[in-house]
């Protein structure tokens, strides 16, 4: 039972939250896929884990809206690697997730706090 | 290629995804993977655990659906060849448009001969609409012109049905009847204005004062009649003249109002001018005020009346009411209105006459005929290029082309060539309306408004996109159902698509023969109508004799009756006097002119007539030698100068007027009382042939002539006299002589009596030159059509007339056979033609005379001429098919 909740909860938390992780992570700074997935397994303490299969789609898909751009970039002594950087309209679109987020979480810690029943 | 780029791949084509569109994505997943693998092996992970755990990373539908997404966003690589392009409709079609017009281009002759005979359909059929609109179509040049109707009083006893109103009774109508707006009375009358050179006659019309406001035209400059100017017991010594008049006597002096001009030995007083959109049934150089006469005879009918129907009340109501007024004015003035009732007439029945838009209409289903006939030839040109691009169209199916394709550069190439000959046919079309507006201004009202406008291009547009439609789909639709394979490997001859193209084209010259056929006879029975109408004896000599309208200027110094007899006595002699004219006489009105024929009753003692009739005739007023002049024969004797008032009186009448009214009986010596000029006895002296005086197609009236010597003379009359020479030549000395009796006598519309007859014939030979020519137009294009599809069939057939020939025929049966194929078909087409000729020269019955409808000799003879050019056509054709060498043709093959 709790796998299940577990799975469910993860599935939409991501849901939500995904574009919100990938948009602010590329606010400081462009970075590669790679290094998204890690930054992500290692600031949530494994808690929350992009797949190869489930995050590049997320990547295209922002592409594709114009809110993200991805150039390859080869620099030396390095491979090749695709670098994504948050574009002008992604990052007005950032601003307006992290305040629904903000508002989103507040309400659900209103609704959830005991000391409120 | 990496492992993992490798598996990446792998799964995308287990998708149904195309790796080679997404190599760029495979690079980056199998870098993330293979550096994910890296870091586990790094953890002290082992190695088949941390491929099966990358692995799994790869197993999740979003990918696969994120890809897809992308697919459908990123534009397709180049097609190929011959398949449709994925670019936009408009780069497509800009595309196919250069492919099209390049190949238009490398076959110059192909494309001028499409293109000029697309442009001789749309340019004619533009030219005529561009006629037919301007004439038919467009409003009148008249505010709400819907709402004016032209009254007649009519008498359907005599068989008078569309008469001028009488003075009283339009007074009575416009003081009783209560559905009009206003009710208008004209008069057209011509006006002498004495200047310094001497005296000039203009065109005038005399108008109540309501006129302009009916028809909802102001003066430019100045005003309208006041009330007072056209007072009953006015003097009417106001004039308002028209733009063109103002330009050419007074340079458009903008101080005109309040000029004053001698008009009629009178002074008048200039008080507006018309604008120059001003146009009216007669061309008027002025308006003059119409003083109406109340105690005139309600007998005198000479006012044209028309009236502006009130919004709220229809013409039915406005009819009914009218009707009552006649009738109650019947009843109060038995005398005079006994029988008489009103009619009505919309104006635009009235200003475009029946015959004119029947004409219209003919010769716009004639031009349409052209247009269809044009469109087969232009398909049937395209279905021969077609059988020649044949295998370059199954290369393309084979490099798979699809059928959608082809039909779409077929239709590509139809509309070029129709836009190209529709500009061409514009051209041609504003040429053709300035030569049929040169040639019958005159004959056709309004014509001289035809112009390309909005609506001629738009009618040269529809006409192209109809015609390409109608050439461009049935070649275009034979090409792509070619089968490609067939094609190719048959060489291209004696495939059924070639047996089918065949077929086609000879169903193409079928359908143009027999348009063509309906068209001739169309115009056969027209051209048979017009020299059945020459033929016509006219009653008079209409060769040598010249006429000229003479009018008193000087109204004063003619005040009376005796004076002015005097004067068209002394114009007898001064004018017979002058060397080399053998003859002279004058007359209120001559045959061929509108001027001066008006109708009477009569009694005559001893006829009865049939129940609810009443005898009438046409009168005229004429001088002593008036007979001679014309060469009509009189039987009998002539007026003389010695029929004055004092004997008689005498009258002479028509040969017609004796039959209807005294058969089997001398009516020399016998008396007539007509109800004109005193309802008196009058005594015939004399019986003079008939005359068609209103056109050589109208059947001559009875008619009565009086003596200008003894009967209130006029103060206009028709001059008419014959010389040593003819023509204008004795013209200034008839000026000088008539000058001589008095300067101030105004001598204007000098005519030969000829000219008058081909004015009468004009509009028919309008029609009839119009529709021969449409008609050669078409057969024309239907002996090139014909001569395309023999061409054609011989080139086709060389090796199968060869083959004929080495087997023993001789060159006559080949050249029999081809010739019987050509006469074949369009025999096939003229009994068709026949047939439809058949259903729609009915529709030009009123524009005939002197031939049926269904005249025998234009049915037999046009399609016998139609198949005599068919074979002409196919001569030769058929001689090259003579002169085939059947060593060659075979060794070709």
């Amino acid at each position: 039972m709790t796998a299940i909740i577990d799975r469910i909860l993860d599935r939409e938390l991501k849901k939500g939250s995904a574009e919100l992780v990938i948009l602010s992570l590329l606010d400081a700074r462009a970075r590669h896929g790679y290094e998204i997935s890690q930054i992500i397994e290692h600031r949530s303490e494994g808690e929350v884990k992009f797949k190869v299969a489930s995050l590049y789609p997320l990547l295209y898909r922002l592409e594709r809206r114009g809110w993200i751009a991805g150039t390859w970039v080869e620099k030396a002594g390095q491979r090749r690697r695709r670098y994504y950087r948050l574009t002008r309209e992604g990052r007005k679109v950032l601003a307006e997730q992290r305040k629904g987020w903000q508002r989103f979480v507040a309400a659900i810690n209103r609704i959830t706090e005991t000391g409120n029943v | 290629m990496s492992e993992w780029a490798q598996a990446v791949r792998q799964r995308l084509v287990s998708h149904d995804i195309d790796p080679t569109r997404h190599s760029a994505v495979i690079d980056e997943l199998a870098q993330h993977l293979e550096e994910r693998y890296t870091a586990l092996l790094a953890r002290g992970v082992d190695a088949i655990e941390a491929r099966r755990t990358v692995s799994e990373e790869l197993e999740d539908e979003a990918l696969e659906n994120e890809l897809r997404r992308m697919e459908r966003g990123q534009p397709a690589p180049s097609p190929p060849i011959g398949a449709p392009p994925r670019t936009g409709v408009i780069s497509s079609f800009a595309q196919d448009l250069r492919y099209v017009a390049r190949a238009l281009r490398k076959s110059p002759g192909f494309s001028a001969i499409a293109i000029i005979t697309v442009a001789l359909g749309v340019g004619m059929n533009t030219a005529i609409f561009s006629v037919l609109n301007a004439v038919m179509l467009r409003p009148l040049p008249y505010h709400d012109p819907d709402r004016l109707v032209r009254l007649f009083e009519s008498n359907p006893q005599r068989g008078w049905s569309e008469f001028s109103v009488s003075h009283a009774n339009f007074l009575d109508w416009r003081a009783q009847a209560t559905g009009w707006d206003m009710l208008v009375a004209t008069f057209a009358d011509s006006v002498s204005l004495v200047t310094n050179d001497g005296a000039e006659i203009l065109r005038g019309s005399r108008v109540t004062g309501e006129f302009l406001p009916a028809l909802g035209i102001a003066p430019i400059v100045g005003r309208n009649f006041t009330p007072d100017e056209v007072a009953i017991g006015g003097t009417g010594r106001s004039v308002i003249v028209t733009e063109g008049f103002w330009q050419r006597r007074f340079g458009r002096d903008p101080a005109i109002v309040g000029k004053t001009v001698v008009m009629n030995s009178a002074p008048h007083t200039i008080v507006g001018v018309l604008p120059r959109h001003f146009e009216w049934i007669d061309d008027v150089d002025v308006l003059l005020p119409l003083v109406l006469e109340p105690n005139r005879s309600r007998g005198d009918h000479v006012l044209t009346v028309f009236g502006r129907l009130k919004p709220t009340v229809t013409l039915d109501q406005a009819r009914a009411e009218l009707t009552t007024i006649a009738a109650n004015l019947a009843r109060q003035y038995p005398a005079d209105n006994d029988g008489w009732s009103v009619r009505f007439r919309s104006f635009y029945d009235w200003l475009i006459p029946e015959q004119t838009r029947q004409s219209l209409i003919v010769l716009q289903g004639a031009v349409a005929l052209v247009l269809l006939i044009a469109c087969v030839n232009v398909a049937s040109l395209l279905l021969a290029r077609g059988a020649a691009r044949q295998k370059e169209l199954a290369i393309r199916v084979a490099l798979g082309a699809s059928r959608h394709r082809i039909l779409w550069h077929g239709a590509v190439e139809s509309l070029l060539l129709a836009l190209i000959g529709s500009v061409a046919g514009l051209v041609l079309a504003s040429a053709t309306i300035r030569l049929l507006s040169s040639y019958g201004a005159d004959t056709v009202p309004r014509l001289n408004e035809a112009n390309i406008d909005v609506t001629a291009i738009g009618c040269a547009v529809l006409s192209g996109l109809v015609s390409a439609a109608l050439f461009g789909l049935i070649p275009s639709w034979q090409a792509a159902r070619n089968d490609a394979g067939h094609v190719l490997s048959d060489g291209a001859r004696g495939s059924t698509a070639g047996h089918g193209r065949q077929r086609l084209r000879r169903a193409l010259t079928i359908a143009e023969v027999a348009f063509s056929v309906a068209l001739l006879v169309g115009a056969g029975l027209l051209v048979r109508s017009f020299t059945h109408l020459q033929q016509v004896d006219a009653g008079f000599d209409v060769n040598t004799v010249m006429t000229a309208r003479v009018t008193l200027a000087d109204r004063t110094a003619f005040d009376n009756n005796a004076k002015r007899a005097a004067f068209w006595q002394r114009v007898n002699a001064e004018i017979g006097a002058l060397p080399g004219i053998v003859s002279v006489s004058s007359g209120s009105g001559v045959p061929l002119t509108s001027v001066g024929g008006t109708a009477t009753e009569l009694r005559v003692p001893g006829f009865t007539p049939p129940r609810g009739t009443q005898p009438s005739a046409d009168w005229r007023v004429i001088t002593p030698g008036y007979f001679k002049t014309l060469g009509i024969p009189l039987r009998g004797r002539d007026f003389t100068d010695g029929d004055d008032p004092t004997v008689g009186p005498f009258v002479i009448v028509s040969e017609s007027l004796v039959r209807r009214y005294f058969p089997d009986q001398e009516p020399l010596g016998k008396a007539i009382t007509p109800r004109t000029l005193g309802n008196r006895p009058h005594t015939i002296i004399g019986v003079a042939g008939d005359v068609r005086g209103r056109g050589l197609d109208r059947d001559p009236l009875p008619t009565i002539y009086f003596s200008a010597v003894a009967t209130p003379a006029f103060g206009t009359m028709t001059v008419v006299w014959r010389s040593v020479g003819g023509g204008t030549a004795h013209v200034s000395a008839i000026r000088d002589a008539l000058r001589r009796i008095h300067p101030q006598v105004a001598m204007f519309d000098v005519r030969a009596i000829n000219d008058l007859l081909e004015t009468s014939f004009a509009e028919r030979r309008f029609n009839v030159y119009l529709l021969t020519l449409f008609a050669g137009v078409a057969l024309a294009l239907a002996a090139i059509g014909l001569f395309g599809v023999m061409a054609y069939l011989v080139s086709h057939r060389t090796r199968e007339i060869g083959v004929r020939l080495a087997l023993g025929a001789d060159r006559g049966q080949v050249f029999r056979l081809i010739i019987g194929r050509g006469v074949g078909l369009a025999s096939v087409g003229a009994a068709l033609g026949i047939g439809l000729a058949l259903w729609l020269s009915r529709l030009m019955e009123t524009l005939l005379f002197g031939v049926s409808a269904l005249d025998p000799i234009t049915f037999a003879a046009v399609p016998a001429a139609m198949i005599a050019i068919a074979a002409a056509a196919c001569y030769v054709p058929a001689r090259r098919a003579m002169r085939v060498d059947p060593v060659t043709a075979l060794r070709a093959e």
